[in-house]
């Protein structure tokens, strides 16, 4: 069904053409009338403009817009009905019978369709850059509350990770592999043709008739200085021709955290177990309460389980569309209604769009979309490193201390004495879950419109006007009675942060386009300019220390925290030309060329404008003589593109030098103001460039029963925006500035088959892709970044693990005497790293470095694969995707496997290095010696902490049924079970989410540079809906 | 046609207006091309200036400048890991490859002083093209050439050969230089104390906290007393002693600036200024210079805070027994300087333990105090002035300063005689005077004697552990590299050397 609305369009009028001239071929009829409906399946949605006829005739018909149709024809003849999409079906005249009903299925072969691409559409057959498109039909029943989540595993060459399982969050984009130092990989997203700069999941996926994706340098450098992370164009829904349609999708169902692929921590036995034999092994006086670990057996307090819950989800949208007359309208009403399954998670929705096209003549067109939406979030500081994240803190608490004490309720904080070795206070994280505040409440408003005006045959002068506002705020608050951080004794400072973001975006495009077909040359050429400007105006307001929990506000504080407290304004502006020229000769030799140029505000002077050209060609193999017929393959095209895109996420103000006014200073106790220059400005600062080469063949068999892609892409970053590390002796840590070059290259397949049709349909669609990156080059005498446990360094992919590599511990006295040590520190049982500059000794850092690289976080291949299966009246789908290959970094291990018994430990530290006779699993050292043994295995980032994390899930599983037998005043009805993240396969044992991978939560060590890090975020709930889809 | 010409004007009216509307400039930040154009705008420079001076003398200079010394020692805290960039420090374990350093104090040091160059040669390039009361100006230009001076007097004094920037730095090119020689150092820090001292307006009529004739006097009479210029020390100082604008306070104890009160007292030539507040001017020396781990009663009898939390990690900056035993029967000093605590998470029978007094001082907020930093006092000056004395052979002369310092803390005159004694009686009440100021190093280097008071030092403590606070918990001992380290030197901070191809 996907696009099947503008093919209707465009064919309605060749349809009503087509009606008449066989209103004059009726007379010729005979014998018998025949009346028939034709409807698609499986919606049973009628078709108009379906057309009839009698088969070795030139008898037919047209069905009108509620798909009806009649015929007069002698029994025996054929009908042949047919339309653009749907398999043609032919149906014999039986004598008597008058009353047809026939249901088209969606046909294999999809060349035929339109595809959204940047300014335009075009037959998917003569389509020569790499894109892939998705109807929101195929995503509907999924119960996720962002838009990527329902991609997940559809779409060739574009990674998409949920990086936590915060609803509304987290969810990472990558389309080939890109990546940049330091600017945004994330893609442009374009909603109706306006680049949005909110975010693009407050948008209700219920909205959304078609994705786009971009993946190739032509089918992006329309979008100039934007496009090099790729483009996803998103268009929203309109009418289908000649109908009205009422629509009521709702779903509701509840989502928990399965007990499979959490982190295996120590329960309050083992713990205890563990303490006993810290001070047993360091012939140390066991403290009392450890002596009897049994005594705990029954008193296991697991305070990760405590933060989880078992939480609700619902959706509900009425879509009304319609297009009659000159005006086409569609209303979108959706509510989204989610609990997380941390406790105090709340995540709604409230969204309405409403897109009107209205012809005002024949030459002249209006139009208007206006979506507002409101989305309310509140997440307790679920995410983060210790001091942030109340699940990372959550599991390193003692399960020993209590949660609830004797009457149930909630204790306050635990803090054992110190002679248990208990150095920190632990607030109740529950409590702390309970009790903060972390909300943003976001209102949002994007609004398109048009004036389309044809002068002439073939012309059309379009000039856009489109507005984005958001308004969000944030509030966050602690009362003295709850705290995220870990050593917070109880009562603490009550503290609020209050922000309000307002921010504006508009753009007006102006475009003519010119499309005519000369004999057998059709081309089509498109020019425009377009301006853009964003003003976002921030106010911060940070207090503490307040008199009254129930009173927050900011009047009420004691303190107002002035670096917490600002306003301050964010602006850019774009102006730019672009123009295509897309030339076919029979539809089978195609050729387009594009260029943009873009004037960014964001860019220093001396280099203001970019110039971003492409071009691709492609060939139909099919059309051709000697393909034409063939009995197995049934369509073949080549393809190859050239491009050279920008990518401007770099900040606004990057490029000047910028004074801080407020490094104030006292005087005598007198705070009196001072400023200093905080960063040095480059007036030739620019662009990230990538010149992006793509080639690809696409193929189809047996009438395209089965059709593969295939991409292959290398592509060059050059003129990486880059805060480039200068000696601080300047009095400036870095400077901004172009440096380096990355090479990215891969290859993506894409299989769509249908193994079998009839009665029982499957259709399979499965794809791999293979990404890799290499750092070609960084700046001048530098050859390496380092971040805290990465390396980016020349030669290597990006964001590599860096540390020590692990041999195992030492086994006994000789080990330990034979093999290179760290002087002082190294005893039997300590960890045993690899003497990799051969001197003797193991070195962390300096110049006899043992360091090297240990991991890599980005994975080999990934894949996903759906599959679609009707039968009679039941539809069943399953969608699964994985990533193979790719390693995390445990950052939580560095204080979840402290051998001094600081935290709760995870359950494989039971199995440690005891003694020569009994060394344990090999994974954890020795306890014996304290910091100055325990603290190398845990501060030295080591490979200790990388393994693998190749996972495959289940995404989805949705059932279906469409009920046929249904009083009149419903057209159809289906009934559907849907189970989202069902299972995960893996063997990474770091937590229960393997997709941490690209990056941390943007806390800790977060970053392009230091991708592949795991804190323990949010998990990810499996969500089990039950849903029903109406149409009136 | 008409219809197409308005097109092609609104085509032209966005290309005209191209360049206005790409030009975006910071609405809430103010930028270089806008900034050092008025007076007010250097007032505000040089401010900044001084603003690193608190994250030194709350970090970096107390660390290098005392713990790394005989004066203090950490207490240790097994339970704590990734201690070691003060331990080194303390122990002498500071380790070194290749001329370089991984330690953080050791960076912070570096790239704190460094901050206050570069805002001062910001000030310094700028503010001669730009017309304004010339009192203003000079006074402005006074302070610049003295924070810059002080700053290269440290780096040189840690690192002997250091990149001088006299100018900002263009861009990524410049942004490092070459290591200069120590003397080319200290020219400049000489030229620059010499022009200063004219520039800048006298005690009385400067804002208090801010550099003064007599401070910049003081500071070049020290690195004349390090370059051992005897005679050029004593022209130096001489004005301030007879300036009458600086005298020592009644009691030692009043010395010292307290968290609100007492600030750039009689006594004080040059202090580090604090506030405390929410407004991020505070320190928290105080707060590091303890035995941990410490309960909410204890810290909250220590500072009397509305909102005191237990403290936990590994403690600096305890006084060691050899400083307690360096004062003389009846020195009031002692008691003003130091006091012992209960610290009942200490494991062991002994929980009594020493701390810094002399800084101490109640507050409002947990971990957040306005006790100024004494960089110079009139007794330093005294104790300065004696040693410049003695070394030209004016014994007796020194004598007489050196008893003003004494008579304060309660003690006889001294009995030292002939150069050689007085010198070292001046040394030792250097010690007690300046305990815990951030002194110690720097004398013990500057007069050549690392290896005969660090090296006995380092015995005492492997000897006797226990001594120094190392809890009686087995294999709680001095790591077995303490001590390795007794270059007069700092090594390079590894980070920097990693990016500049200088060093």
């Amino acid at each position: 069904m996907k696009n099947l609305q503008l093919f209707r369009v465009k064919f309605r009028f060749f349809g009503v053409l087509f009606f008449m001239l066989c209103i004059s071929i009726l007379s010729f009829g005979q014998t018998q009338s025949v009346r028939g409906v034709v409807t698609s399946d499986p919606d049973r949605e009628p078709v108009p403009g379906a057309i009839v006829s009698i088969k070795g005739t030139q008898k037919g018909t047209v069905t009108d817009i509620d798909g009806v149709f009649s015929i007069t024809a002698t029994p025996g003849d054929i009908l042949v009905v047919s339309f653009v999409g749907f398999t043609t079906q032919e149906i014999a005249v039986v004598s008597g019978q008058t009353n047809l009903s026939i249901n088209l299925v969606n046909s294999i072969s999809d060349l035929s369709e339109v595809v959204v691409v940047g300014y335009g559409s075009q037959i998917k057959k003569e389509v020569t850059g790499a894109i892939q498109s998705i109807g929101g039909a195929e995503l509907k029943d999924m119960p996720v509350s962002t838009i990527a989540q329902k991609l997940q595993g559809r779409l060739a060459g574009v990674q998409i990770n949920q990086t936590t399982g915060q609803p509304g969050r987290g969810m990472q984009v990558r389309i080939r592999g890109q990546l940049s130092v330091s600017g945004g990989s994330e893609p442009l997203y374009v909603v109706d043709g306006f680049p949005i700069t909110g975010d693009i999941n407050s948008i209700n996926p219920d909205e959304i008739e078609d994705i786009s994706v971009l993946k190739d340098a032509a089918s992006t450098a329309l979008y100039g200085s934007r496009a090099t992370n790729g483009v996803v164009l998103i268009t929203t829904k309109k009418g289908k021709a000649g109908q009205t349609n009422v629509n009521l999708n709702v779903f509701t169902g509840f989502q928990k955290v399965p007990m499979r692929g959490r982190l295996e921590m120590m329960n309050a036995e083992e713990f205890a177990q563990f303490k006993k034999e810290y001070y047993e092994d360091a012939k140390r006086p066991v403290p009392s309460i450890f002596q009897d670990p049994a005594q705990f057996k029954d008193k296991n307090n697991d305070w990760y389980d405590a933060l989880l819950q078992t939480a609700p989800i619902s959706s509900y949208n009425l879509t009304l569309t319609s297009n009659k007359d000159r005006v086409n309208t569609s209303a979108v009403v959706g509510i989204f209604d989610q609990k997380g399954v941390v406790v105090n998670t709340d995540y709604k929705r409230f969204s309405l769009r409403l897109n009107t096209d209205y012809k005002i003549s024949d030459k002249v067109n209006i139009g208007v979309n206006v979506a507002p939406n409101y989305v309310f979030d509140n997440t307790p500081r679920s995410d983060g490193d210790r001091g942030q994240g109340i699940i990372f803190n959550a599991l390193h608490t003692w399960p020993v201390m209590p949660i609830r004490d004797e009457k149930g309720e909630l204790t306050l904080f635990n803090r054992f004495p110190a002679e248990t070795g208990n150095i920190f206070a632990y607030p109740n994280w529950v409590r702390s879950a309970q009790e903060l505040t972390n909300e943003t409440t976001r209102l949002n408003l994007l609004a398109t419109s048009y004036l389309e005006w044809k002068p002439i045959k073939n012309l059309s002068l379009k000039s856009t006007f489109n507005v984005e506002l958001n308004n969000s705020r944030f509030f966050f608050s602690n009362p003295s009675t709850a705290t995220s951080a870990i050593n917070q004794a109880i009562p603490t400072v009550a503290a609020s942060i209050r922000e309000t973001n307002n921010n504006i975006s508009w753009l007006n495009e102006n475009i003519a386009t010119y499309r005519n077909t000369i004999n057998d040359h059709s081309f089509e050429v498109l020019a425009g300019f377009s301006n853009q400007r964003f003003r976002l105006d921030q106010y911060r307001i940070q207090a503490d220390t307040y008199a009254d929990d129930r009173i927050l506000t900011s009047q009420a504080a004691v303190n107002i925290n002035r670096g917490g407290t600002f306003n301050a304004v964010q602006e850019w502006s774009l102006t730019s030309v672009f123009s295509r020229l897309t030339y076919s000769y029979k539809g089978k030799y195609l050729f387009t060329a594009s260029a943009r140029g873009d004037g960014s505000s964001r860019f220093g002077v001396n280099n203001r404008w970019g110039i971003f050209p492409s071009t691709s060609v492609g060939w139909v193999l099919s059309d051709e003589e000697f393909l034409k017929g063939n009995p197995t393959i049934s369509f073949a095209k080549l393809r190859s593109s050239f491009g050279i895109t920008g990518n401007n996420n770099i900040g606004n103000y990057t490029q000047y030098a910028l004074i801080n006014n407020t490094v104030n200073v006292a005087f005598g106790n007198t705070l009196t103001p001072g400023a200093a220059v905080t960063s040095l400005d480059n007036p030739n600062l620019g662009w990230e460039t990538t010149s992006q080469i793509d080639a690809g063949f696409d193929i189809g068999f047996l009438d395209d029963r089965i059709s593969f892609n295939y991409d292959y892409f290398t592509k060059n970053t050059t003129n990486l925006l880059y805060a480039v590390q200068i000696p601080q002796e300047s009095g400036f840590t870095n400077f901004n500035d172009n440096i380096g070059e990355i090479k990215f290259w891969g290859h993506e397949f894409q299989i769509n088959a249908v193994p079998t049709t009839g009665a029982f349909k499957w259709t399979v669609n499965a794809n791999i892709s293979f990404n890799r990156n290499e750092v070609i080059s960084l700046a001048d005498g530098i050859d390496r970044v380092y971040g805290s446990f990465h390396i980016t360094k020349v030669g290597e992919p990006f964001g590599q693990f860096y540390g020590l590599q692990k041999l195992g511990n030492y086994a006994n006295e000789a080990d330990l005497a034979n093999s290179p040590k760290i002087p002082g520190r190294s005893t039997v049982g300590s960890i045993k790293l690899q003497d990799i500059n051969k001197d003797g000794v193991i070195t962390f850092g300096g110049n006899q470095d043992d360091r090297t690289i240990i991991g890599n976080p980005f994975p080999d291949f990934v894949y996903g694969i759906s599959n679609n299966f009707n039968y009679k009246n039941w539809d069943m789908s399953i969608v699964g995707s994985g990533n193979h290959g790719q390693d995390l970094y445990m950052r939580h291990l560095y204080s979840l496997a402290n051998l001094d018994g600081v935290f709760n430990m995870v359950r494989k530290a039971k199995d440690r290095f005891r003694s020569p006779t009994n060394p344990g699993e090999g994974i954890f050292g020795t306890t014996v010696g304290g910091g100055n043994v325990t603290g190398i295995e845990r501060d030295w980032p080591n490979s200790n902490f990388v393994w693998d994390a190749s996972f495959f899930t289940i995404r989805n599983i949705t059932l279906g049924y469409t009920f046929t037998k249904l009083p009149k005043a419903i057209r159809s009805a289906r009934l559907y079970a849907s189970a989202q993240n069902v299972l995960v396969f893996t063997n990474y044992w770091g937590g229960q989410n393997p997709e941490v991978s690209m990056q941390s939560n943007g806390l800790g060590d977060g970053g392009n540079l230091s991708p592949g890090v795991d804190l323990g975020p949010y998990p990810v709930p499996r969500t089990i809906t039950f849903g029903a889809n109406i149409n009136f | 046609m008409k219809k197409y010409s308005i097109i092609f004007l609104i085509l032209l009216m966005t290309f005209t207006s191209c360049e206005d509307f790409l030009t975006v400039i910071p609405e809430t930040q103010l930028s270089s091309a806008t900034y050092f154009k008025t007076e007010k705008d250097f007032v505000q420079a040089i401010n900044g200036a001084y603003a690193p001076l608190r994250g030194y003398y709350n970090g970096p200079a107390w660390l290098l400048g005392e713990l790394h010394s005989d004066n203090t020692f950490y207490l240790r805290n097994v339970l704590f890991g990734a201690v070691e960039n003060a331990e080194n420090l303390a122990d002498f374990s500071v380790p070194i490859s290749n001329g370089t350093t991984p330690n953080s104090n050791v960076l912070s040091a570096w790239r704190t002083l460094y901050l206050i160059i570069s805002r001062c040669n910001q000030v310094l390039a700028t503010i001669d093209s730009v017309e304004f009361n010339a009192d203003s100006k000079n006074n402005i230009k006074g302070q610049a050439l003295f924070l810059r001076a002080f700053s290269y007097f440290h780096l040189v004094r840690y690192f002997q050969k250091v990149p001088l920037h006299l100018i900002p730095v263009p861009g990524r090119d410049g942004s490092g230089l070459p290591l200069s020689e120590e003397a080319a150092v200290f020219d400049q820090i000489s030229k620059d104390l010499t022009a200063a001292v004219p520039l800048l307006p006298q005690k009385s009529t400067q804002l208090p906290g801010r550099v003064t004739q007599g401070a910049a006097r003081t500071l070049l009479a020290d690195v004349f007393i390090y370059r051992k210029r005897w005679s050029d020390a004593e022209q130096a100082l001489a004005p301030v002693i007879s300036s009458g604008q600086y005298s020592l306070m009644p009691s030692y104890a009043l010395a010292f600036p307290k968290n609100s009160t007492n600030k750039n007292n009689a006594e004080s030539v040059f202090e580090v200024q604090f506030r405390e507040g929410p407004d991020g001017l505070q320190g928290n020396f105080l707060y590091q210079h303890l035995p941990y781990p410490l309960t909410v009663a204890e810290v909250k009898s220590l500072f009397n805070t509305t909102n005191p939390q237990p403290l936990d990690g590994q403690g600096n900056n305890i006084p060691t027994p050899d400083i307690i035993a360096a004062y003389e029967p009846g020195d009031l000093r002692k008691d003003a300087s130091i006091m012992n605590i209960t610290v009942s998470g200490r494991p062991g029978n002994n929980k009594i333990t020493p701390i810094i007094k002399k800084f101490q001082d109640a507050h409002a907020q947990h971990q957040n105090h306005g006790i100024n930093w004494p960089v110079y006092r009139y007794a330093e000056v005294l104790l300065l002035m004696a040693e410049a004395l003695n070394e030209q052979g004016k014994s007796g002369d020194a004598v007489g300063l050196l008893n003003q310092v004494r008579s304060r803390a309660g003690l006889g005159a001294s009995t030292a005689a002939g150069q050689a004694q007085v010198r070292e009686a001046i040394f030792k009440e250097r010690r007690v005077e300046l305990a815990f100021e951030n002194k110690r190093w720097f004398d013990i280097m500057r007069t050549g004697r690392i290896q005969e008071i660090i090296v006995p030092y380092g015995q005492r403590i492997v000897a006797n552990p226990l001594n120094y606070y190392f809890p009686p918990i087995p294999g709680a001992v001095p790591r077995n590299n303490v001590f390795t380290n007794l270059e007069k030197f700092f090594p390079y901070p590894a980070a920097e050397s990693e990016i500049s191809p200088f060093f």
